[in-house]
């Protein structure tokens, strides 16, 4: 393989180290050790009162400020505060260190004063977080909760963070909170945030007895593009009893921030086609390779993609907490590594290589097994195969279970940014950059290097690359694995995005097919053209016609009618060959 | 070769036809239950349903075996058949549904006032009986004519025709359809103005199938036996070389993908009265893909194959769900590897693949080093 | 000498074999082990056979044993019918247990009403449909879509996204919700998904897509503008697969359950175990029983269960990470159901079963509470509100005792 291939995951990985490491110093920082000891018993008796008076501590802690009383609020929620009763009979509200020992068990520490829990020798306690009671919220506590961390968060660090809090007290329309909210004006620097504050300010205003004022603030929101105060705004505009010059600018607000929607719908829908082109993409590089290379018709592609998702649930609990099967009565348990933190986000990465290489080698067996029998009769591989993909789903379901299997994803892959009300995934981003760096490997594999010459050459005459003293039987047998390789990384990644189970690929391989077909049979930059454009003609006509059953069938017909026009693809590979 | 059987060949079909036609549904009806020689309702309407599957199986043949072209989209034919035949069924419920309406339950709660206009001739037998076949060829011609027209071949026709039953299956999942969504078409009281769930019925439907199969079955024997049939074995082997020698390939792949969808579609139609429900997931493309194993298995190119193995197939899976729910799956997709690998003539194959390999055994040794043309042509450096 | 001994044995097995054999009433197990339903129904066989062990261990119904027939439906409607009819023509049971997909019920109807058989239907379904022959114990959209609604109304919630696959259990709910919520005073433009009229007349509300769907970007960034101005909620009858990447879609996206929650009326404790936990926290559920439910009967239920399941050696039985959820629990309420009504009536036979079941006076306490079948063929049960937890629980918030299952709602509301 080429460089680029072993520079990327070690590139990678560094980076994510990176990450992980301002993660944790952020986290250590929350911790401030030396809080005052009334608000620490504030928060103890906020977590275990209950009732009206669990009401009134909570809506005080807001003045603190405290990042510790935030620290706790947000992990509460969570389920990550536990209720320690000790032998007297006390209850204390604990939070268990992200440091585990082999069993899983951690040190214990005490809201209400700070201090580790220790036995009567004075030796740390330790537990699993099974072994305490949950703090448990319901949504009732967990608004009131919310509505204090608004209050904190106005002046949180983070912008996006006080942007939403603000957003909130406008919404709520409530007068009392007009004042918080101009005094904050003055003191913001961030430009996203001043906008929520204008946009929360005006809201509040529309409330206001005056017209004048009324009409200032339509006009206001109209000229922030403010979409949440749409549904406001819309029943200013059609209250019969407001002042005409109210309901007229309501009315001119209403028909502007509807526009700026289609905008915002528009960039929305592009980015949202290049994301869905880019996972159809990588699930149909593989098959760009198997399929239009070699002519071998893989109706088993969907399930070694599935064995790349499989790959990732098994990486993800060996970093976690191990994993038990009992596939055809035995049991197996898998031994996990307890890890915590970073090092457990990070579980993916390491994942994505063991991906490639697991359903590479899966790949070669298949290669060898049954489809080195079959390069001469095509059709013949389209059906063996599909009786391998029988085969396969069944054993899936025999070793995992029918059900789907849980894959969480790491913190760094769920959450997204906005720009201009455009909202960006990481695990979009994430898949648009992932789909440009396999494809440039592909592409630096198949043009760059000898292995890339064989292949091509094989790949164009079979026999005359063997008379030429080219191993065809081994680079048959690499290029299926290559293919298979990167089917696994495809499934991989779509255990990020979707379920992980037995029938996995079946949900993909219609759409493979099209692709590659689509883009031309062979040529790999083809693939990627129909990739992309089916990916937005997707996305587009969902927008559109607002139905996504519809839209689905229209793109296979519009497809189908392509094919009309040309048939062999949007590139076509030139060939003198008669039979193609 | 105009002659379409052998002597011992048309001994053995009659044989077959009269035990199938005659002689299995005497035994349903005319032996007491319990003895040794009854064959019970629900038999006669599994192998009533068996015969059907076959039907669709022989239309597969035609166009796979004979004329090379794997159609992924054969369930989809089928399914318009079933369709045809059950929106005429549905009409026949008449008041006796659950609503006491005229219109079919599903129409009812969807809350449609009248029959929509397309539903109004499906009154008729006879017009449901012609769409069976209609519906199915003009489907098969339009894609057909597309696909052909612009020289789409082998793989690509596949996975085309794949595509097409994936949009077709979702479309019909659809309630606005007008065809009961994924609940489908079920629920039939009457057919022709019997009863369709007694016994008799089904006994009749069972001989209209097995006749029908028959008549699938004489019909194209005589057609691979007329000229036609050369040209359309002759596109198979080589479809560039009929088109140098001036035959319109295309008109002939065409005219044959319509014969072996209206085919399909008979298939369905009987199917549906016997089974009593058609819904969407009739024309999955999996669906498709079994009826490729069922060919495959009895044995291609032989139109007594796809019986075979449609009937061995069906009889298999009846008793494996039953007995390894759990590894029927793996059964099927193993079955289906060994067959491709090992079994290319299939299981009617099966005795002249034992001659043969009897016979190199005996001419090996005198013969020395006999070049199979099937072997990979590939050198090992 | 021992060759006399070893005769009598063999005599005495024979017998005690034969008299065994006599001593057995069949029973049928109609759900799908194979194919893409498997997921769901696998469960379903593991209770019932759970249920037929635990009776049989207590003496069986009438003092006999019952005799499961456990048969592989495999995701495949007309091989439904056929396995009825197998299971009526020629195994003769007294009774079956199955189905879970409407299309499967509605394909197995005809053949129960033709052979007077008798089926107990387990799983939550949109109902208009009532038949001789079948008994449901799921729950009919009024104990589960309306209650939800009831509550998220009680919470404040002023919007409504109604989003779902695209076939008819979903369609039916949303075009019953519809009209629930207008005739709460719901405007029509606060419901989302979008609305499809023929004439003047709705004909579909809800945003549906098609099954197995993968790709949710663009529904949830509708849903997050929806969202945008404030107590809204999204009613979800997404089936099966399809929640996975709904939800991760749904969290990426920034929504949270305060928010926006997704109320969900397909995922039950058991579809959680493959869905991302954390992902979901504080989204909301609604079924007659969940796992967390906290009263002896459901502890001794849960309990026995997973003893079972460890000492069990039925083959394709999953032992780790099992969980009870609503289905099952429904499931094994039928059971119970159709043993008390057996011995009331002193028979098997289907008519004079079926007779004391519609009389009203058969129930059962079941890990759930009370269940009682009523003359419709439906169920009285309890209804709970929950709400998930990270651990794939849910925390029950709210409770409807004594719901009255009524399987024809479509019109029943008026508008105000």
């Amino acid at each position: 393989m080429g460089n680029p291939f072993a520079a990327g995951p070690a590139s990678r990985i560094a980076w994510s180290w990176l990450v992980s490491i301002v993660f944790l110093v952020t986290i250590q920082l929350g911790y401030a050790e030396d809080e005052k000891p009334e608000t620490r018993q504030a928060l103890a008796s906020a977590i275990t009162s209950t009732g009206d008076e669990q009401a009134r501590i909570i809506d005080g802690l807001a003045e603190t400020g405290s990042p510790l009383v935030r620290q706790i609020l947000v992990s509460w929620p969570r389920g990550e505060i536990f209720l320690y009763t000790d032998p007297a009979g006390t209850i204390i509200p604990v939070t268990l260190d992200a440091d585990q020992d082999g069993a899983g068990k951690a040190k214990a520490k005490r809201i209400d004063t700070g201090v580790w829990l220790t036995d009567a020798a004075g030796q740390p306690l330790t537990f699993t977080s099974q072994e305490l009671k949950l703090a448990e919220t319901d949504s009732k506590l967990r608004k009131l909760i919310r509505n204090t961390l608004d209050l904190l968060t106005l002046a949180d660090p983070q912008p996006a963070n006080r942007v939403s809090a603000v957003m909130k007290l406008g919404l709520a329309q409530k007068p009392a909170n007009l004042a918080v909210l101009e005094a904050r004006v003055d003191k913001e620097k961030d430009k996203k945030v001043q906008k929520a504050l204008a946009e929360a300010i005006a809201l509040i205003q529309l409330k206001n007895t005056d017209p004048k004022i009324q009409a200032a603030a339509v006009s206001k929101l109209a000229d922030l593009h403010s979409i949440s105060s749409l549904d406001i705004v819309k029943g200013v505009a059609a209250d019969k009893t407001a002042d005409p010059a109210v309901t007229a600018a309501a009315t001119a607000a209403v028909k502007s921030i509807n526009g700026y929607i289609q905008v915002v719908n528009f960039f929305g829908t592009i980015f949202r086609g290049i994301s869905l082109g880019s996972i159809l993409l990588v699930v149909a590089l593989g098959l760009a390779i198997t399929f239009g290379l070699m002519g071998v018709i893989n109706m088993a592609h969907g399930e070694i993609m599935a064995i790349g998702a499989y790959t990732v649930y098994v990486v993800e609990n060996v970093f976690g907490r191990g994993l038990d099967l009992s596939p055809f009565g035995m049991r197996i348990s898998i031994p996990g590594l307890n890890a915590t933190g970073a090092f457990y986000e990070s579980y993916f990465l390491f994942s994505l290589p063991i991906a490639f290489l697991v359903a590479a080698v899966v790949g070669i067996l298949l290669e060898r097994g049954v489809i080195q029998f079959l390069y001469k009769r095509p059709l013949e591989s389209l059906l063996a195969t599909w009786g391998v993909s029988q085969v396969l789903q069944q054993l899936y379901r025999l070793i995992f279970g029918a059900a789907n299997v849980q894959v969480n994803s790491p913190r760094w892959l769920s959450g997204n940014f906005t720009f201009s009300d455009v909202i960006f995934g990481y695990n979009r981003l994430f898949v648009i950059a992932f789909a440009a760096l396999i494809v440039f490997g592909t592409w630096l594999l198949l043009t760059k290097t000898p292995l890339g010459l064989l292949i091509r050459a094989v790949m164009q005459n079979r026999s005359m690359a063997s008379c030429m003293g080219v191993r065809t039987e081994r680079v048959n047998m690499l290029t299926f694995g290559f293919g298979s390789g990167l089917a696994g990384l495809a499934g991989a990644f779509l255990s990020q995005i979707g379920n992980v189970g037995p029938s996995l690929g079946q949900n993909y391989i219609v759409d493979c097919f099209m692709t590659v077909v689509l883009g031309g049979v062979g040529s790999i930059f083809g693939t990627v053209c129909s990739a992309i454009g089916i990916g937005v003609v997707d996305q587009s006509l969902q927008q559109i016609l607002l139905n996504p059953v519809m839209g689905k069938i229209i793109v296979l017909a519009a497809i189908i009618l392509f094919l009309q026009w040309r048939p062999a693809g949007i590139f076509v590979t030139k060939s003198r060959s008669l039979e193609g | 070769m105009n002659q379409i059987f052998s002597r011992k060949e048309g001994i053995a079909v009659l044989i077959c036809a009269v035990l199938a036609i005659v002689v299995v549904p005497s035994l349903n009806a005319f032996t007491p239950a319990g003895s040794f020689l009854h064959i019970s309702d629900f038999s006669i309407n599994q192998w009533g349903q068996y015969l059907t599957l076959a039907i669709l199986a022989v239309g597969v043949d035609l166009l796979w075996g004979y004329t090379g072209l794997l159609s992924l989209g054969q369930c989809l034919f089928f399914a318009l058949g079933g369709y045809a035949l059950g929106m005429h069924l549905m009409l026949l419920i008449g008041k006796l549904g659950q609503y006491k309406s005229d219109l079919p339950d599903f129409m009812v709660f969807l809350g449609y006032q009248k029959l929509p206009a397309h539903w109004e001739p499906f009154h008729s037998f006879w017009f449901a009986a012609a769409m069976t076949m209609l519906v199915p060829g003009i489907v098969a011609f339009v894609l057909g004519f597309l696909t052909f027209r612009s020289r789409i071949k082998g793989v690509y026709f596949s996975i085309l025709t794949q595509a097409v039953t994936y949009a077709a299956c979702l479309l019909f999942f659809r309630n606005e359809f007008t065809f009961g969504g994924n609940n489908g078409l079920t629920d039939y009281k009457f057919i022709l103005g019997h009863d369709i769930r007694s016994a008799a019925t089904q006994r009749g439907l069972y001989i209209v199938s097995a006749i029908v199969l028959l008549l699938v079955f004489l019909f194209c024997r005589w057609l691979i036996s007329t000229k036609f049939g050369k040209i359309q074995r002759a596109v198979r082997d080589s479809e560039t070389r009929v088109l140098f020698s001036g035959y319109a390939a295309a008109n002939y792949k065409l005219f044959v993908f319509v014969i072996s969808a209206m085919i399909a579609g008979i298939g369905g139609a009987l199917y549906v009265p016997q089974v009593g429900i058609i819904n969407p997931s009739a024309m999955s493309t999996e669906k498709s893909l079994e009826v490729i194993v069922w060919v495959a298995v009895g044995g291609r190119a032989t139109l007594v194959g796809p019986i075979v193995g449609a009937i061995c197939v069906n009889a298999l899976k009846s008793w494996a769900t039953t007995k390894y729910p759990d590894f029927w799956p793996i059964m099927l997709g193993g079955l289906f590897i060994i067959v491709v690998l090992f079994l290319p003539k299939g299981i009617v194959g099966i005795p002249g693949q034992i001659i043969a390999m009897l016979r190199k055994k005996e001419t090996a040794p005198e013969g020395g080093a006999i070049s199979s043309p099937t072997a990979a042509p590939e050198v090992k450096p | 000498m021992k060759k006399l001994f070893f005769t009598l044995l063999l005599a005495l097995v024979a017998v005690v074999n034969s008299l065994q054999a006599q001593e057995t009433v069949k029973v049928g197990v109609l759900h799908s082990l194979s194919g893409t339903m498997a997921i769901s129904e696998t469960s379903l066989r593991d209770v019932l056979l759970f249920a037929f062990d635990e009776i049989n261990a207590s003496g069986g119904v009438l003092g006999k044993k019952i005799q499961p027939i456990v048969v592989d439906g495999a995701s495949n409607w007309p091989l439904f019918a056929e396995k009825a009819k197998q299971l009526l023509e020629q195994d003769k049971v007294a009774v079956t247990f199955g189905c879970w997909t409407s299309v499967s019920r509605k394909s197995v109807l005809p053949v129960f009403e033709k052979d007077n058989g008798l089926l107990f239907y387990p799983v939550q379904y949109e109902g208009e449909e009532l038949s001789k022959n079948i008994f449901y114990t799921a729950e009919a959209v009024n104990q589960q879509a309306i209650p939800a609604v009831d509550y998220l109304l009680d919470q404040g919630k002023k919007k409504f996204y109604l989003i779902g696959t695209d076939y008819v259990y979903p369609q039916t709910t949303n075009l019953v919700l519809l009209e629930y919520l207008l005739s709460k005073g719901i405007p029509i433009e606060n419901i989302g998904g979008g609305l499809r009229k023929e004439g003047d007349k709705v004909v579909s509300a809800g945003k549906y897509t098609p099954f197995g769907h993968t790709d949710y970007q663009q529904i949830v960034s509708e849903i997050k503008q929806f969202a945008a101005s404030g107590d809204a909620c999204v009613i979800n009858t997404i089936n099966g697969d399809s929640n996975v990447p709904f939800f991760k879609e749904y969290s990426a996206s920034g929504l949270t359950a305060d928010d926006c929650p997704v109320v969900s009326f397909s995922l039950s404790e058991d579809e959680f175990r493959g869905l991302p936990a954390k992902d979901l926290v504080g989204q909301l559920g609604c079924w007659t029983y969940f796992m967390s439910i906290d009263t002896p009967a459901n502890k001794k239920f849960i309990a026995d269960f997973q003893k079972w399941l460890s000492s069990t050696n039925v083959p394709g039985i999953v032992k780790e990470k099992r969980v009870t959820c609503s289905p099952m629990v429904l499931s094994y309420d039928g059971v119970y159901l159709w043993k008390a009504a057996v011995e009331k009536a002193g028979t098997f036979d289907v008519d004079k079963v079926r007779d004391v079941l519609e009389s009203g006076s058969i129930s059962f306490d079941g890990p759930g509470g009370k269940v009682t079948m009523q003359k419709n063929h439906h169920v009285t049960k309890t209804v709970y509100i929950g709400e998930t937890k990270a651990d794939g629980q849910f925390k029950i918030l709210k409770t409807y005792t004594d719901v009255y299952g009524e399987p024809f709602l479509k019109g029943t509301f008026a508008k105000k």
